[in-house]
């Protein structure tokens, strides 16, 4: 009786280069975020004004922002592992060195420059373009399990940076053990970050050699018409504008609500500061759940473009609720409501960025729509803010950017997904014998 | 020009409003009491809980990954 014995099967590789990317984009966030904690302690040594160091971390966000596409070009060209490990041990370093701050000169070269460009080694821009070739099936899952990590990294890393500051009472130390909370996250990624499957000899999802089951060509696998070689290519067919304009609008609708919320809530609804900051906590919590929650369901039922006008619509109804309803009670239902939606426009455009275009070019294609959704943000704090000088009211300017989640959503709906993503391009039919 | 860097700085910095970050001190100072170095150590413990969760599971794993490999197939389906 010679019963062959089951042997359960291991987890896929990619689980833990889904794992590791999430650890690095959780601690890289936590550095970002972190900056503002160390303000005050750094001016007071120095005696600068807040001004003078908000440009060394303002500068950091804005070269950040730009070099994403220039990453995301070496990420394309060099497949990715080299650069994250490269960038990853400059961040590191250049974080600890901070602690050798002397002058404001050295600040912003340090954080506004070097941090700011190694940041984007790392970026989710690319980290989902890891993920979209090491996942086919379940790109939405791997895609949203790296973008709720940035919520989360910016909700745990600040507070123990605020914590470990009040500990030691000394900032150099502070930025010392957060510069090697970032190199700790280097052997894993030597140990983890591989750059395709195959590398590893296994196929996107861990499934089977085709060969070996079947020999049609899964649908999965069919390129669609718009795959490209280069992110120039992408550029010249609707479907990239048409997610990146809405990505515009994402970048906007977030971006107000994360800088001018809780000043809303308390001016204009007369909320309590203690409120206010419960309300947009909750709503962070729920953001995870949201972005999980609709990669999960991007990847069961399909149907990218329709999710993602779905979220934008959502998110355009909770604005309508958030300016029309005078009550705590308003905020607590918007809150609900737009939790929900707020980062899980990620995902779903990231992974439907990668089913229409390919892989080759994605980090590059990436880089550019998250810029696309960073000008939009810079745009919308810039407008509120002179909206409400202007009015004296945050409805005007949330009413302005809400109403644009409604093109947005249209602009999503009206994507050609089932003519141009690889997931619905039927397999070629066999040839006949004897062809 | 330091109204264009406030409001770039601003928009990176999500989960870093003031009052948010007041919030959740004073719930985790309920927590956990004021000790600053009690949290320090606690959250540094859920930072460094993924990686090690992650090794270990890799770990526990790797007698599963050796059973099916499969000898006279290199490369292909060897996790």
């Amino acid at each position: 009786m010679n019963t062959p014995q089951k042997t359960k099967k291991p987890i896929y590789f990619g689980w833990y280069v889904c794992a590791v990317t999430m650890f690095i984009g959780f601690v890289v966030i936590g550095v970002r975020n972190s900056f503002g904690v160390f303000v005050d302690p750094m001016s007071a040594e120095f005696g600068w004004n807040r001004t003078t160091v908000t440009i060394a971390a303002s500068l950091g966000a804005l070269v950040h922002g730009i070099s994403q596409p220039f990453m995301g070009q070496v990420f394309d060209r060099t497949g990715g592992r080299n650069m994250i490990l490269i960038t990853l041990a400059i961040l590191g370093t250049g974080t600890i060195l901070i602690s050798q701050t002397s002058n404001v000169i050295f600040l912003v070269f340090m954080y506004g420059i070097v941090v700011g460009i190694t940041q984007s080694g790392p970026a989710l821009s690319n980290t989902a373009a890891l993920m979209s070739r090491w996942f086919r099936r379940k790109r939405g899952i791997s895609i949203s399990i790296n973008s709720a990590a940035l919520s989360l990294g910016g909700l745990i890393m600040v507070p123990f940076a605020m914590y470990l500051l009040q500990a030691t009472d000394n900032w150099r130390l502070a930025w010392v053990v957060i510069g090697t909370v970032v190199l700790c996250t280097l052997p894993m990624a030597f140990l983890f970050l591989h750059e395709r499957p195959e590398d590893r000899g296994l196929l996107p999802d861990g499934d089977p050699d085709p060969a070996e089951v079947d020999s049609t060509p899964r649908r999965s696998l069919i390129p669609g018409p718009l795959t490209v070689q280069t992110w120039r290519e992408a550029f010249t067919s609707a479907p990239i504008w048409q997610l990146s304009g809405s990505y515009f609008v994402c970048g906007m609708t977030t971006t107000v609500l994360a800088v001018h919320f809780i000043p809303f809530a308390m001016d204009d609804r007369g909320v309590s500061g203690t409120t206010a900051a419960t309300i947009f906590g909750y709503m962070m919590g729920l953001n995870i759940i949201g972005v999980v929650a609709t990669g999960l369901l991007s990847d069961k039922i399909g149907g990218t473009k329709n999710l993602l006008a779905l979220v934008y619509l959502i998110r355009g109804l909770a604005y309508i609720l958030l300016v029309s309803i005078d009550s705590v009670i308003g905020m607590w239902v918007f809150a609900t409501v737009a939790g929900f939606s707020w980062i899980a426009t990620v995902p779903l455009t990231s992974s439907l960025t990668a089913e229409v275009y390919g892989t080759k070019a994605m980090g590059t294609i990436s880089g550019i729509s998250f810029m696309f959704h960073s000008f939009g943000g810079a745009l919308s704090i810039f407008l509120a803010a002179r909206l409400f000088d202007i009015t004296g009211t945050y409805t005007v300017p949330f009413a302005l950017v809400g109403a644009m989640l409604f093109p947005a959503a249209i602009s999503a709906f009206s994507i050609k997904e089932h003519k141009y993503s690889a997931r619905y391009q039927a397999p070629a039919a066999p040839a006949a014998a004897g062809d | 020009m330091a109204t264009f860097f406030n409001f770039i700085l601003a928009h990176s910095g999500d989960a870093a409003d003031p009052e948010l970050l007041h919030w959740i001190k004073d719930r985790l100072d309920q927590l956990f009491g004021p000790s600053p170095w009690v949290l320090v150590i606690v959250i540094g413990a859920i930072i460094f809980a993924i990686p090690i969760f992650v090794i270990v599971f890799y770990l526990m794993q790797s007698g599963r990954r050796a059973a099916t490999e499969l000898p006279d197939k290199p490369g292909l389906n060897r996790d």
